[in-house]
């Protein structure tokens, strides 16, 4: 356990590591011919292997970031790129690196929790796609609730299945828009472990929004969007390690 | 104090109803507008207003004909009354007779092929005593375009009235000389009009009139006249005379001025048959609605849930439900009028070709217990919704998940709904219940078809990589809703299948099978004389006979001692086909093309020679069983059988079959006339020894294989528009059943593309989803329907039209791949909006 909470802390790996650079990057858009600026000028970089949290207040544009982090948006201006070594490709291309984890956990109710699992799996060809969900239903810690369907399942079980989900075909980032959102504080508590623990696991970078203050001090950096701007919580990381020990406690 | 409390309150909870009732109203009105344009209300809108202008149409173009019928009939009979056999009044009934009416006319009418200067014809003569014509007029011309008038008698001896289609067939012109059986006329009149011409029904055979005594003179066979006597009496006297008929004259047919239209039954038929396609209609509807009841169903509740959660009672969930209804179908009203008297006009213009003088004319009130009898209907559709309403508490009604068991109300609904349509409209049992056999198996086979294809599809493309597995997976898990989608497409091509089929296949099926086993000429009538001497005919010409049965006219007047009337009680083909004579045939054993149902075909040469074998179809719509007493009147006398067998038509060996068939020992106790039917093939070149035939032999009824053609062509044409017509109600429905299957299925196929994207797919893939999803769901669906009609043309093409169903193989398959396109094509197109989904839907959701 402590090694999973370990900060800053990079698996030796063969592949080399990806991440995604946000340069200069402006959102905006025009409502009732008003221009409304989400953000201007933001520079970021998201490594993979490491885990951060966007908080900031509601309509700040935090679930728009995570949209042009994870390539499914365009900026006004400025530009991101996705590198992995000395090689610079674009957003888009990060598309299949990368799974998502809901709110509102967006399972499909007509499979079981093992078949939900398997889902991106089977969509690749991939032939052992059971086994893998198996595994990773196991990781999080449902192995006796596989074959339950979601409304079968309680709102943290659901949240397990739909992070299983997200990591089983070993995406290279996570982006998370309030995973713990829906849940009482004990299943926030047991979300955050296992979302962290199997994130590091994995190797995979975690971007997650959130209005937790608690969840937003377990990742390695704390990011704070408000009127535009993007603040990095300098005092983060002595305030984690006393977070840390005490969920490890 | 008491009476104080008592008088203010009432008008205080009266006006507190009236402002609950206005309210109520004005709710519902709201919603109502503000669901208009959603895809499901919309859908429920035009399956309802396609069901209403069918029926109402329907009901409106058979009110104006059985009105035109009624009137038509009072000036049409020539006579007050009307009595009609197959042979003479004794001299004493016709004594009787004339004791009760205060005048008689005679009238003896012949079907003969006519022939002149190498040619002939089919001819109905008629000959008439001095008497005729008995009320009405009888107008005659002296040239093809000339003025008519009035004739107090008809032809005297010697003379022949032809119609103008007689005349010109054979470029005759007055004055000319004919020749009937040897016997010399001279044409003198031009027949315009009989006022007794509409006991002809359907008859459109051209005509020639006679005098009575000439018609003695050509000593045609007393059994092939039809012998008719108009009647001129009080109408108090209609019923004593009915009487006289009925205990004297059994086997006659009696009809008077307040009686049915000989072609009333005829049309009640008619009617009747597109009731049947009414059910179809329904079922089609039923599919709909229970597509989109899933949807309705929980905005319904989740509306009911936010109106209780307001403090409201949950009647108020269910009454505004209902007002909405209303509104939705009072506002759908105009329209539906507008357009059911556009098509009601189009069926009137039609229809105007066979009854003339028929016109357009909207019935009121009719139109309004049609409306009553569709809302009922309707409302029958909507009874789950409400009831779950009703039924609901606070914590069910916030939760919209639907159990398949909530659905099951939805099907039994549908169930009763088509029970209703069923016993309102369908006359003929036999072909109802095998068109509900037929649809019943098909919806049996796309449920097998459905398993057993994804469950397969998913086991066999396990191992396999690329988008089909992961299809057939997901198809797979979602079975109980991609079933029933498919279900709902699979019945519309098969309903869609079967009708173009009937239009396809009846013709051709129908001429390639005559030709095949019946030679290109068929004997209907000839009697032994005539047989013995066709046969030297054929043996000098070499001319082969196909087949020869020989048979006896019967007319069945009762059935275990009521009348065929009272017994049957519903109108029927076999029952209007019973009211005239029919022909019955002897055998010792089961004829080669027939095959016994149930009972028992009699022992070679048995002695009980009272008991009879009746066609299966005619025992379902009269209603007959085993040992049941029928007795027939032959040549004047009465005989009772026992029913012993019922037997069906078998394929294969020659089309001439018999309804009603006894024992060969029966003909030694029977005195009566014996006929036969054959079949003959004759060459191009021997084609004109036919006339020498005729010439000889006027009686003998023979018809061609091309006349028959001609004949069948025009009813196929008329057959072909009706079916048409209906065909683009289906297509209507379809196109709606599979609209609905996709609205009820649309958030559910939104969030899986999501999902699916969020994994890191794009939407091509979806898309590339979506069309090998739709692809299999049309595979299914066209391979249930196919098979399904393949069944229903087996079933029915044998029972109903007496043809071994020969399916094209290549317009089956043809069939199959426009099923394929269209399905496919339709699926995905109304499926674009589930494309428009993404991840960031799912965030903000």
């Amino acid at each position: 356990m402590s090694t999973v909470t370990q900060p800053n802390s990079i698996q030796p790996n063969a592949i080399q590591l990806s991440s995604i650079q946000l340069k200069n990057i402006s959102q905006s858009f025009t409502l009732n011919e008003a221009k409304v600026t989400l953000f201007e000028q933001l520079n970021l970089t998201i490594k993979q292997g490491q885990s951060y949290a966007i908080t900031g207040p509601s309509g700040a544009g935090k679930s728009s970031l995570l949209m042009l982090m994870s390539g499914l948006e365009k900026p006004t201006s400025g530009e991101g790129c996705y590198l992995t070594g000395s090689q610079v490709a674009s957003l888009e291309s990060l598309r299949t690196y990368i799974g998502f984890i809901f709110q509102q956990f967006h399972l499909l109710p007509e499979l079981s929790a093992l078949n939900n699992v398997a889902l991106p799996l089977k969509l690749r060809g991939d032939k052992t796609a059971v086994s893998k969900a198996i595994a990773m239903l196991t990781k999080v810690g449902l192995s006796d609730r596989m074959h339950h369907s979601p409304s079968e399942l309680s709102g943290g079980e659901q949240q397990r299945v739909a992070i299983a989900r997200a990591l089983v075909f070993q995406p290279r980032f996570i982006f998370a828009d309030e995973p713990t959102g829906n849940l009482d504080e004990k299943s926030a508590g047991d979300i955050a472990n296992t979302l962290f623990s199997c994130c590091k696991e994995n190797n995979a970078g975690l971007v997650m929004v959130t209005h937790s203050e608690g969840l937003a001090q377990r990742a390695d950096h704390i990011y704070r969007l408000n009127q535009g701007r993007l603040l990095k919580d300098s005092n983060h990381n002595r305030e984690s390690k006393i977070l840390e020990a005490a969920y490890v406690n | 104090m008491l009476t104080k409390t008592q008088g203010s309150a009432a008008p205080s909870s009266v006006a507190g109803f009236i402002m609950k009732a206005g309210l109520n109203f004005s709710l519902a009105w709201q919603c109502y507008r503000q669901e208009y344009h959603l895809p499901h209300q919309r859908l429920l809108r035009w399956t309802q207003a396609i069901l209403l202008i069918f029926m109402l149409a329907l009901s409106q173009s058979s009110e104006s004909v059985q009105h035109y019928l009624t009137n038509n009939l009072q000036g049409l009979l020539g006579a007050d009354a009307l009595i009609s056999q197959h042979q003479p009044l004794a001299a004493t009934q016709l004594a009787s007779l004339a004791k009760q009416v205060d005048d008689v006319a005679q009238t003896q009418q012949i079907s003969i092929n006519f022939s002149h200067d190498n040619s002939w014809q089919y001819i109905s003569l008629k000959g008439v005593d001095d008497n005729y014509p008995l009320q009405g007029e009888l107008l005659t011309a002296n040239a093809l375009d000339g003025v008519t008038y009035a004739n107090s008698t008809g032809p005297k001896v010697g003379e022949i009235w032809f119609d103008s289609r007689l005349l010109s067939r054979f470029s005759l012109k007055l004055g000319d000389a004919v020749s009937i059986a040897s016997q010399s006329f001279t044409v003198t009149k031009l027949l315009a009009h009989e006022p007794d011409r509409l006991m002809e029904g359907h008859n459109v055979n051209m005509r020639a009139m006679i005098n009575i005594a000439d018609m003695k003179q050509l000593n045609f066979s007393e059994n092939l006249i039809q012998y008719r006597y108009l009647l001129a009496l009080d109408e108090d006297n209609i019923t004593t005379l009915q009487s006289w008929q009925k205990q004297q004259i059994p086997a006659a047919e009696f009809m008077h001025k307040k009686g049915n239209h000989p072609l009333a039954l005829f049309w009640k038929r008619t009617e009747n048959f597109l009731g049947l396609t009414s059910i179809l209609l329904f079922f089609m509807a039923a599919v709909a609605i229970e597509q989109l009841s899933i949807k309705h169903k929980s905005k319904e509740q989740y509306f009911a849930a936010v109106c209780m959660s307001l403090g409201a009672s949950y009647q108020t969930g269910i009454v505004v439900s209902i007002i909405k209804w209303c509104y939705s179908l009072l506002l759908l009203l105009p329209i539906a009028f507008i357009l059911a008297a556009a098509t009601h006009w189009l069926i009137i213009s039609h229809l105007a070709e066979s009854f003339v003088n028929l016109t357009w004319q909207w019935h009121l009130g009719l139109s309004f217990s049609t409306l009553g009898f569709v809302s009922l209907l309707f409302a029958l559709f909507y009874l789950p919704v409400w009831y779950s309403l009703a039924n609901s508490t606070i914590a069910s009604l916030f939760t919209t998940a639907t159990s398949e068991t909530k659905q099951l109300g939805q099907k039994v609904a549908a169930l009763m709904v088509l029970i209703i349509v069923v016993f309102a409209y369908s006359d003929n049992g036999l072909l109802t219940t095998m068109m509900l056999i037929a649809m019943g198996v098909t919806i049996a086979l796309i449920l097998a078809l459905s398993w057993l294809t994804l469950t397969l599809g998913e086991k066999l493309t396990q191992n396999l990589s690329g988008l089909l597995p992961f299809v057939f997976f997901m198809m797979k898990q979602r079975l109980v809703s991609k079933s029933t989608q498919i279900l709902g497409v699979g019945l519309s091509a098969f309903l869609l299948l079967f009708t173009l089929m009937l239009m396809h296949d009846l013709g051709k099926a129908m001429s390639v099978y005559q030709r095949t086993h019946d030679g290109n000429l068929m004997v209907s009538q000839a009697t032994t004389d005539q047989m013995n001497y066709l046969h030297q005919w054929a043996l000098d010409n070499d001319i082969s006979i196909r087949q020869n049965k020989a048979y006896m006219h019967a007319k069945l007047i009762e059935v275990n001692q009521q009348s065929l009337k009272e017994f049957a009680g519903k109108p029927s083909d076999s029952l209007a086909r019973f009211s005239r004579d029919i022909r019955m045939h002897w055998a010792n054993e089961l004829p080669s093309n027939n095959r016994i149902v149930s009972g028992q075909w009699w022992q070679n040469a048995s002695e009980n020679w009272q008991q009879v074998s009746i066609e299966e179809e005619v025992m379902t719509d009269i209603g007959l069983a085993l040992g049941d007493e029928v007795s027939f009147m032959v040549a004047g006398k009465r005989y009772n059988f026992i029913v012993a067998a019922s037997h069906a038509f078998k394929s294969g060996n020659g089309s001439i079959t018999f309804w009603i068939q006894m024992p060969s020992t029966a003909i030694a106790h029977i005195q009566a006339t014996h006929y036969h039917m054959a079949s003959i093939e004759v060459s191009d070149q021997q084609q004109s020894l036919l006339g020498n035939l005729w010439q000889k032999y006027p009686t003998l009824r023979m018809v061609s294989l091309k006349e028959m053609t001609a004949r069948f062509d025009s009813t196929l044409a008329m057959i072909t528009t009706v079916i048409t017509g209906f065909s683009v109600v289906i297509i209507l429905l379809a196109i709606i059943v599979i609209l609905a299957s996709i609205n009820a299925a649309e958030a559910k196929e939104r969030k899986k593309n999501s999902i699916i994207m969020s994994f890191g797919f794009s939407k091509r893939t979806c898309f590339q989803l979506n069309i090998i999803e739709w692809l299999i769901t049309a595979l299914i669906a066209a391979t249930g329907s196919i098979v399904g009609t393949y069944l229903a043309g087996l079933l029915i093409y044998q029972s109903q039209f007496s043809l071994t169903y020969q399916p094209d193989f290549i317009w089956l398959l043809g069939t199959l791949f426009i099923i394929l396109a269209s399905v496919t094509s339709l699926g995905i197109f109304a499926n674009k909006h589930s494309l428009n989904s993404s991840v960031k839907q799912l965030m903000t959701d």
